[in-house]
């Protein structure tokens, strides 16, 4: 008979560390296809209008940037605060309040003109952001509270206030009673960067904020500080890492960048604030961080694959009818899949005969 | 406050607190164990989809329950099967769960959104309910009796069984549970699927018990509160009893501040329904001022169990 064990490898496989989130779609899109068939829908036309439609179809290209752009900021600010084990799931909060932070300012300047607005709106964006997820940090480092669960009912209470501002002070007086924002002025909108696309600003922001925090996390004391912490936290102590300095800046940035990102779209594609302005991209950025393990640069692909998925979610509603929450579905199919893909990086299988196993 | 109000607002209390207990009860025997599931709300949402889905085709609201514990058992074996046979990092298995719940519910509920079914009748004759004093006693369906029925019966199991000692070993030590020859994944798997099923019999009560019909994410962050709650009781039955108690009331008091006329009824509703999630906060804060919090955890929680073979 033959048997199968596993064997501790001695260092983290680099082939598997990469490879797994690739294996991870491919496998997405082969189970996803006999699921989706097995339990009534049309599997491969699902599995070719969410997976492939978005490459072929260079119209949508446009989309894939604007969708990708929130996922890799916000992406990139998770995947800082998890490489140090700091749990941030409130990031769709940060980005509600980052938004609500930069549709304050747009409201508060609608009368007048400049170019400082937008840049004010976006720190203020940021700060906002920084500022909400502050409330964890603070809470975990005082109080030793855990963080996944304040940061994450905080992102309720952030939602409701939106339902608040938009219904009643911040409401647009000529709006016939719709619940939003009047559309903001000229000078607090993003502008476009490809004429004749919807492709705004906030791309190239995306892969400077990755790019960036690249650089940083691999170059600079405060990368090698957060990484430490998180796989090492004996040793980070005993080096004079502090822990809650680590929880602290893990929040803060990641606030601020999932700020960033709310302050972005809501100047961006928005153009104001509306109740539907949560549109989950902080949740979806977890999925994003995991498949770019971690690494500011593999959350580019992280965003980029998911970007797809939406775009392709879009289509696959109108071409063959598929709801829109099936792209949900694949989504957390691909994380099942690299997580346990996970396996695979710290060990390797061994196949072993009884008798083997009896000597040794 | 008239009686017939106050019967109302405890009649209410009761079925908003009922799904919160039944998951955090679940959740509380996974934890126990030593194992660490976030996906009580993905599960939860699995358990209300089903629930309703039963209920329209078939009309039968005990198998529509049955079916929907069977469903969250399903979902519960998918984290089982990455976090203890391929030790895969609790916290993101669970998160996945969520985010698969949330969408594969969505998915099977597309265009039965505006279907009405008819919520699970009481339990008790209605003669034995007429009076509105027994009503408070014997009033409801059989979901609440049996969230009071699971409260005794998780803290028998934990506190006076021989599984439940064991079960509290393999949470506390595993090393040591492992080398005495208790099977320490198959302790965890067979917790992960209790918490499974009742967090799917907590979905079920949001077709059958609070709102008769399916809407997208229905549970509402319900599931998380209820993670939240097991912290809050420190690991203990009754304390969570209380806790969920707590929390019905949280959400149900905007009915009462409308109905009071007084100055609590300018509160906009949109602060009423941030309460129970700001609620949580401030109870999170509480506990952690008191010593005993963290240290009654079980101290295996949320790490994998990796013997040195």
């Amino acid at each position: 008979m033959m048997q199968f064990r596993l064997e501790k490898r001695r260092e983290p496989s680099k082939a598997m560390l990469y490879g797994t989130p690739i294996v991870a779609v491919l496998l997405t899109m082969i189970v996803g296809a006999i699921l989706f068939s097995l339990i009534g829908f049309d599997g491969v036309g699902a599995v070719r209008e969410i997976f492939i439609t978005p490459f072929t179809n260079t119209y949508k290209w446009q989309d894939l940037g604007v969708k990708a752009a929130p996922l890799i900021i916000i992406g990139v600010g998770l995947s800082i605060a998890y490489r140090a084990n700091v749990w941030n799931i409130g990031a769709e909060g940060q980005y509600v309040v980052g938004g609500l932070a930069a549709t304050g300012v747009a409201l508060a300047t609608y009368q007048m003109t400049g170019w400082w607005i937008l840049p004010l709106m976006i720190l203020a964006g940021m700060a906002g952001g920084a500022l909400y997820g502050a409330i964890p940090a603070l809470l975990r480092t005082r109080l030793g509270v855990n963080e996944i669960l304040t940061s994450l009912m905080l992102t309720y209470v952030s939602v409701q206030a939106i339902y608040y501002l938009v219904r009643a002070p911040w409401k647009d007086p000529m709006g016939m009673g719709f619940p939003q924002t009047r559309r903001f002025a000229a000078d607090a909108l993003l502008p476009n960067i490809l004429p004749g696309t919807i492709v705004h600003a906030g791309v190239p922001i995306a892969i400077i904020v990755a790019l960036v925090a690249w650089f940083v996390m691999s170059r600079s004391v405060f990368g090698y500080q957060m990484r430490v912490v998180g796989a090492a936290p004996h040793a980070a102590r005993y080096g004079g890492f502090s822990e809650n300095r680590t929880i602290w800046l893990a929040f803060l940035v990641s606030g601020a960048l999932a700020g960033l990102a709310g302050a972005l779209e809501v100047s961006g594609p928005f153009q104001r604030m509306v109740p539907g302005f949560p549109t989950n991209y902080g949740f979806t950025a977890i999925i994003v961080a995991f498949l770019g393990r971690l690494d500011p640069l593999g959350v580019i692909f992280g965003g980029l694959v998911i970007a797809v998925t939406f775009v392709g979610g879009e289509i696959a509603q109108t071409s063959i009818g598929l709801s829109n929450s099936a792209t949900g579905v694949f989504q957390a199919m691909m994380l099942f899949f690299l997580l346990a893909g996970d396996l695979l990086v710290r060990y390797r299988i061994r196949r072993v005969t009884p008798q083997a196993e009896a000597r040794a | 406050m008239s009686t017939d109000l106050l019967i109302a607002i405890i009649v209410t209390v009761v079925g908003a607190s009922t799904p919160i207990l039944i998951a955090a009860l679940g959740e509380l025997v996974v934890e126990k164990s030593g194992v660490l599931n976030l996906g009580v709300e993905g599960m939860m949402l699995i358990g209300a989809i089903t629930a309703f889905l039963v209920t329209f085709f078939t009309g039968n609201h005990y198998l529509a329950i049955l079916v929907a514990a069977a469903a969250g058992v399903a979902s519960s074996l998918i984290f089982g099967f990455l976090t203890l046979s391929l030790s895969a990092n609790q916290t993101a298995t669970g998160l996945a769960l969520t985010i698969f719940g949330t969408g594969f519910s969505a998915l099977a509920g597309q265009g039965y959104s505006a279907r009405p079914v008819t919520l699970l009748g009481p339990l008790f004759p209605a003669e034995l309910a007429s009076h509105p004093i027994w009503r408070v006693l014997f009033g409801y369906s059989a979901l609440v009796y049996f969230a009071f029925a699971l409260v005794i019966g998780v803290w028998w199991f934990l506190k006076r069984s021989r599984a439940g000692l064991i079960l509290r070993a393999v949470g506390e030590n595993d090393l040591s549970a492992h080398s005495i020859g208790y099977s320490v994944i198959g302790v965890r798997y067979m917790a992960v699927m209790f918490g499974g099923a009742m967090a799917g019999i907590a979905g079920a009560c949001f077709p059958l018990l609070l709102t008769p019909q399916w809407a997208e994410r229905m549970t509402g962050g319900r599931g998380w509160i209820a993670v939240a709650l097991v912290v809050f009781a420190s690991w203990k039955p009754f304390r969570l009893l209380a806790g969920a108690y707590l929390f019905g009331l949280v959400m149900t008091m905007e009915l009462y501040a409308k109905a009071s006329g007084g100055p609590l009824s300018a509160i906009p509703a949109e602060l009423w329904a941030a309460m129970p999630y700001l609620a949580t906060v401030v109870v999170l804060v509480l506990i952690s001022i008191r010593r005993d919090a963290s240290t009654n955890a079980p101290a295996c929680l949320g790490k994998p169990f990796l013997p040195a073979n």
